[in-house]
């Protein structure tokens, strides 16, 4: 082993040492959130688990992030880890050791010219600059430096001069990276693999979809979050994994139509909040789009939301909860859960929702419907069709859930061509017409904890009165609370969306289709059925069955974009410089495609709302409607025109 | 400044549910809002007041900005004018208000009136924003009146004040304020049923109020005759062009005191 290898060990110690007790200061800083149930066993069991099949899953969408992260990631790891191993004097007298810690060095080097070959000569504005910016410097120097070393041990000695030169090269760099362990881009390494331990939807990583929000303690002495140390510590965890990629900005729905939203910066506030006298100064990436003036300061004991803190409130309630940003999340963060743990204690502490939000709140209360309408004339869309009551029945093999949309005029269309196509396929159903309250999912969504909890086991208890098999829906909100959200206050029902209710009768033959003549079909996956319940399949296997040609969206399944009409954003309204509908259209259109097939009463009700020339919008109901009555013999309802 | 709000059992005007009265709540937020613009001067000191059997959703006010609720627990029949008085006498407070009408039960708005009469208060109606009176001791109201005139007023206090609802909206509601609330529940003494003063007459067809200059006329002129003596004056332009209806709208509303452009 030569002096110079000794040394590049003696280094790599120091640099672990160093990151050790810099981690160990920002783990103390986790330690302020509340206490979460974690199973520290399960979790580090699975970790390699998580890491190499969950977490590359979702790098390897880029391929080239991908490769660069194994060899710079791997690399470093690889090559330090060896050069550590070197001390013992067993092992770094082999030269062929040594070979392969250069190797391993040069692996990394190669991943650090990567990173560096993305960011210069012209940094992606998704990638944030600042302390990321010296990052390539810094993984080139030290992979460089230990390449040398090890390439001069494993001639033994004969290259010294450069020896020389790495050893210099590695201290820099490797101290430099070590360095930045606490603050920055090294700390998504170290909180990255404790947040894929500790994470507080674990079930993500056993293939559930594990969207649904956790039901909050009314009873708690402070309801949702107002300080950092309000917030779990494994959540507090979760935002020091960010390695600001800016996969969710390119993904998120409000910061592309300008409104002042960017999940990534909302991470880093979240994060900075964490250090004592924290200000968002070395923020150096992509801003809140229109950002609203904020004073940008924070730490534990302060307050996380307001003009005199870190985040203005107009960025919470940009959000429409479609969970773009997660879905995109390498480091699997939870977005939507700390907007919504915010947004709790905005409305629930303070009453502070958005002007316009106040009076569908109020109506919820008083008489279990936003818009204040009564609960009698949700059926009144379906006038001259018949829709049977379970009241009258009593049981019913299929449960017709009817949703707000029902109140619309559009969307009241589409669920007269459920009803009719359910009348054709004579299938046993019913409704629970005046009995049927919103299903809490607005005042969910709108932080009004104690709204949905009131409005969910008031449904709960309806429910239990009627026999049914199943729950079907046309509202994949109504679908995500009914399936997933009612669970914690003890309603579990099977529930289906008319999308896959429709195909499943086409597939037992219980609908004829005709052939439809009509201009090609784009699909829009709205958020609550595709990313929220990974139901992507059911509605293009329909939409194919109708025989009419589909093209699919730059954005589609589950990395679709929202249409704008989730969490209440329709009434907080917060200004931008665009209409998120109108982005989503425009995919649509670029598409060539003359219908947008949507299944979803708000996507209809947003893309509807979009004006000038543009493809039609229809639910796919109404499409299979359309198919059913050309293949049918004359359609029932042209027999009882009069003459 | 003391203010005390008058909060009734009100129901939802579509689901008929027990609920606020939101012309209160309107009320309760111009009574916050004041006591925040005088808590320099004398510490504004907002309380709730309700007689009735029981609460129900009153608590509500609790978390629309209402530190403080006071029960004045009687009889479902009982007349709650009695027990109000003597509480709304023995609090002390400047400034008294209430919704116009209530909504769900009697909605007569005459209660606000026979306190003002037991109190000896003077009584302002249709209160669309409130703010305090330059001098000491006074209280500026910006009355609502027809067709969206507003008047300003400066009343000497102590007053009660009845709020229109064109006042600004409610604050929106918050739980743990409600949780956080107090309510103060005090037995009112027997109160006879309140016996309106009111006489009852038999139904009589109400008499057809189209103009008697029209009758026989065309169309349009009934038209003209019944829209201009339904708005009281006037002008009715009939398919005009959109500028001139444009001017027309802005000088009437300049006519009406009200600021034109932006």
């Amino acid at each position: 082993m030569t002096d110079l290898a000794f040394l590049l060990s003696l280094t790599v110690l120091a640099m672990v040492l160093l990151a050790g007790a810099l981690a160990m200061r920002r783990a103390g800083l986790w330690r302020i959130g509340r206490a979460a149930k974690v199973d520290w066993t399960a979790g580090l069991i699975a970790l390699p688990k998580r890491y190499l099949v969950d977490v590359h899953h979702v790098v390897g969408r880029d391929r080239y992030a991908a490769r660069m992260h194994a060899l710079a990631a791997g690399g470093l790891l690889a090559g330090s880890g060896l050069a550590l191993l070197g001390l013992i004097p067993a092992l770094g007298d082999i030269r062929l050791f040594w070979w392969l810690t250069a190797l391993a060095f040069a692996a990394a080097f190669a991943g650090g010219a990567m990173v560096g070959r993305r960011r210069l000569p012209v940094k992606p504005a998704r990638l944030s600059g600042g302390r990321f910016q010296i990052l390539p410097l810094l993984l080139a120097a030290y992979s460089g430096g230990g390449f040398l070393v090890a390439l001069d041990a494993s001639l033994g000695g004969a290259l010294w001069p450069l020896g020389l030169l790495g050893l210099a090269l590695a201290a820099v760099g490797g101290l430099g990276l070590a360095w930045q362990i606490d603050r920055g881009p090294m700390r998504h390494a170290f909180a990255g693999a404790a947040h894929l331990v500790a994470h507080p939807r674990p079930g993500r990583f056993n293939g559930e979809r594990a969207t649904a929000l956790a039901a909050l303690d009314l009873d708690a002495p402070r309801l949702g979050v107002a300080l950092p140390e309000d917030f779990a510590f494994n959540r507090l965890i979760g935002f020091d994994a960010c390695i600001q990629c800016g996969r969710c900005e390119v993904a998120c729905p409000a910061f592309a139509a300008g409104q002042p939203l960017n999940p990534k910066r909302l991470i880093q506030d979240l994060a900075a909040s964490l250090q004592p006298g924290a200000t968002n100064a070395a923020y150096a990436g992509s801003p809140y789009p229109n950002a609203r003036p904020v004073a940008g300061v924070g730490g534990p004991g302060l307050p996380i939301v307001g003009a005199g803190a870190m985040i203005h409130p107009d960025t919470l309630w940009s959000c429409t909860t479609c969970r773009a940003c997660v879905e995109e999340c390498p480091m699997m963060i939870e977005h939507v859960d700390a907007i919504l743990d915010l947004r709790r204690f905005q409305t629930l502490e303070l009453g502070a929702v958005p002007a316009r939000a106040a009076a569908p709140l109020m109506e919820l209360r008083y008489a279990d419907e936003p818009g204040g309408r009564p609960l009698t004339s949700r059926t009144d869309f379906a006038a001259g069709l018949t829709l049977p009551l379970i009241a009258a029945k009593g049981e019913a093999e299929v449960l017709l859930w009817l949703g707000e949309g029902a109140y619309e005029l559009r969307y009241g269309r589409t669920l007269r061509a459920l009803v009719t196509l359910l009348h054709k396929a004579k299938v046993d159903f019913a409704v629970l017409g005046e009995e049927e309250r919103d299903c809490g999912d607005l005042a969910r969504r709108l932080g009004d904890e104690a709204s949905f909890q009131r409005l969910a086991r008031a449904n709960i208890d309806t429910l239990s009165r009627y026999r049914f098999a199943r729950i079907l829906t046309a509202d994949p909100h109504a679908l995500h609370a009914l399936r997933n959200e009612y669970r914690d206050f003890g309603g579990a029902y099977e529930v289906v969306h008319h999308t896959a209710f429709l195909d499943e009768l086409a597939a037992a033959g219980r609908l004829a289709f005709g052939a439809l003549d009509e201009a090609r079909v784009t699909y829009h996956d709205p958020c609550y059925l595709g990313r929220y319940n990974g139901e992507v399949e059911a509605p293009r296997r329909l939409l194919d069955r109708l025989g009419i040609a589909r093209l699919e969206m730059e954005r589609s399944g589950k990395r679709s974009m929202c249409c704008g009409g989730g969490g209440g954003a329709p009434v907080s309204d917060i200004e931008g410089e665009r209409r998120i509908p109108d982005i989503r259209m425009a995919q649509a259109s670029a598409t060539g495609a003359g219908i947008v097939a949507v299944a979803c009463p708000q996507c209809s009700a947003m893309l509807e709302g979009v004006t000038g020339e543009r493809p039609a919008v229809h639910d796919i109901a109404e499409l299979v409607l359309m198919a059913v009555e050309k293949a049918g013999p004359t359609p029932a309802r042209s027999a009882q025109v009069p003459a | 400044m003391k203010i005390a709000v008058l909060l009734s059992a009100g129901r939802h005007s579509v689901s008929g549910r027990p609920a606020p009265v939101p012309v209160e709540l309107q009320a309760l937020r111009l009574a916050v809002d004041l006591a925040a613009q005088c808590g320099g001067q004398s510490g504004g000191d907002v309380t709730g007041l309700h007689a009735g059997p029981e609460l129900g959703p009153l608590t509500d006010a609790l978390g629309h900005g209402l530190a403080h609720l006071i029960h004045l627990r009687g009889e479902g029949t009982a007349d709650p004018a009695p027990a109000l008085a003597t509480a709304l006498a023995a609090g002390g407070y400047d400034l008294i208000l209430a919704g116009r009408a209530g909504q769900g039960g009697w909605d007569a708005g005459l209660l606000p009136y026979t306190l003002a009469r037991a109190l000896g208060l003077p009584i302002i109606a249709d209160a669309a924003g409130l703010a305090p009176g330059e001098a000491p001791g006074t209280l500026g109201v910006e009355q609502a009146l027809a067709r969206g005139a507003r008047r300003r007023l400066v009343v000497r206090l102590p007053a009660l004040v009845t709020v229109h609802s064109a006042a600004p909206a409610p604050l929106p509601f918050a739980f743990a304020g409600m949780r956080r609330g107090r309510v103060e529940t005090r037995e009112a003494p027997p109160a006879p049923a309140p016996a309106p003063d009111v006489e009852e007459r038999a139904y009589r067809p109400r008499p057809k109020l189209i103009a008697k200059a029209a009758t026989g006329a065309s169309a349009l002129e009934r038209l003209r005759a019944a829209t201009e003596a339904a708005s009281g004056g006037g002008r009715l332009l009939v398919d005009p062009a959109p500028e001139e209806a444009a001017r027309e709208i802005l000088a009437h509303l300049r006519a009406l005191g009200l600021p034109a452009g932006r």
